[in-house]
C-alpha cells in the first residue's frame, strides 16, 4: 500500500487542479474571485474523493489515442446510422436484446466503459447481470458482441488492466 | 479567410440541425421506448457536436470556443449516462 500512496497524492494534486482550471474557464480571471474559486475546486475535491476515492489506474498514450480514434469515428457512424434507420421509409430496426461477457472489474473503470460504449452505433448497455453485460442493439444482425470485446480489449489496453 | 470560416460553420450547423432533425424523427417513428433511446443519444450527440464545431470559428477567444467544448462533453456524459438509466429501467420493467 506505500507504494500506492504518492502516486494517490498526486492524483489528488491533479483533480485539484483540474476542477480549479474548470471553474476559472466558467467565471474568467479576476484576482479578487481567485478565493471563491479556490474554495470552489477545495468542495469539488472533496465531493469527487468521497464519491470515487483515487485509483491506481495507468493510462497508456498510444492505446488511449487508438481507443480517442475508434470511439469517434464510432460515434460520427452512430449519428449517420441512426439518422439513416430514422429516415428510411419504413424504420429499418431489428431490436433486441444481446449479453456481452465482461471482463472489467467491478467498478469506475468499467462504468466509464460502459458509458463510451453507449456512443457506439446501434449499442446501448442497460446493466450488467452475473458479469455479463445487456446491450440493447437496434439491429441485431450486426456484430454487436464481437464489436463489443474488441473495444472492451482496446479499453484495457489503454486504461492499463492488462 | 473569413468567408472560408463562415462558409464552414454554416456547413457544420446545417448538418447539426439535420442529425437533430433526424433524432426527432428517429423519436417520433421508432416503434418503443429502447429503440427511441437510441434516436435521440446518438443522433443528438452528433448534432450537438456538429453546432460546436460550427460556433468554434465564431467565437470571441480561444477560452470561449473552449467552453463551447465543455458544454458539448457534459451533455455527451449526462446525456449517455442517463439514456443507461432509462435503458435498465425499461428492461427491468418488461421482465
Amino acid at each position: 500500500m506505500s507504494s500506492g500512496a504518492p502516486h494517490r497524492k498526486r492524483f489528488s494534486w491533479a483533480r485539484l487542479a483540474f476542477f480549479f482550471l474548470f471553474w476559472l474557464m466558467v467565471a474568467g480571471w479576476s484576482v479578487r474571485d481567485l478565493p471563491v474559486g479556490a474554495a470552489a475546486a477545495g468542495g469539488a475535491l472533496w465531493i469527487s474523493l468521497k464519491l470515487s476515492p483515487s485509483g491506481d489506474a495507468r493510462v497508456r498514450a498510444g492505446p488511449l489515442f487508438r481507443l480517442v480514434v475508434r470511439l469517434l469515428r464510432g460515434s460520427l457512424v452512430a449519428g449517420f446510422d441512426v439518422a439513416r434507420r430514422a429516415l428510411a421509409p419504413r424504420p429499418d430496426l431489428r431490436p433486441g436484446f444481446v449479453s456481452c461477457p465482461l471482463t472489467l472489474p467491478e467498478g469506475e473503470a468499467r462504468d466509464v466503459f460502459r458509458l463510451l460504449q453507449s456512443l457506439m452505433p446501434g449499442t446501448l448497455p442497460t446493466g450488467v447481470e452475473e458479469g455479463r453485460a445487456l446491450v440493447h442493439g437496434l439491429d441485431l444482425s450486426q456484430p454487436i458482441a464481437e464489436n463489443f470485446a474488441t473495444e472492451e480489449r482496446l479499453f484495457k489496453r489503454a486504461a492499463g488492466h492488462e | 479567410m473569413s468567408f472560408l470560416a463562415d462558409l464552414v460553420s454554416l456547413a457544420a450547423i446545417g448538418a447539426g440541425v439535420f442529425f437533430f432533425i433526424a433524432g426527432t424523427v428517429g423519436l417520433l417513428r421508432f416503434p418503443d421506448s429502447l429503440t427511441r433511446l437510441h434516436a435521440l443519444s446518438k443522433a443528438d450527440n452528433l448534432g450537438l457536436g456538429l453546432i460546436v464545431l460550427g460556433l468554434i470559428p465564431r467565437a470571441e477567444n480561444p477560452l470561449a470556443a473552449f467552453k463551447l467544448v465543455v458544454v458539448w462533453a457534459l451533455v455527451l456524459l449526462s446525456g449517455a449516462s442517463t439514456a443507461q438509466l432509462i435503458g435498465r429501467a425499461l428492461r427491468r420493467g418488461r421482465e
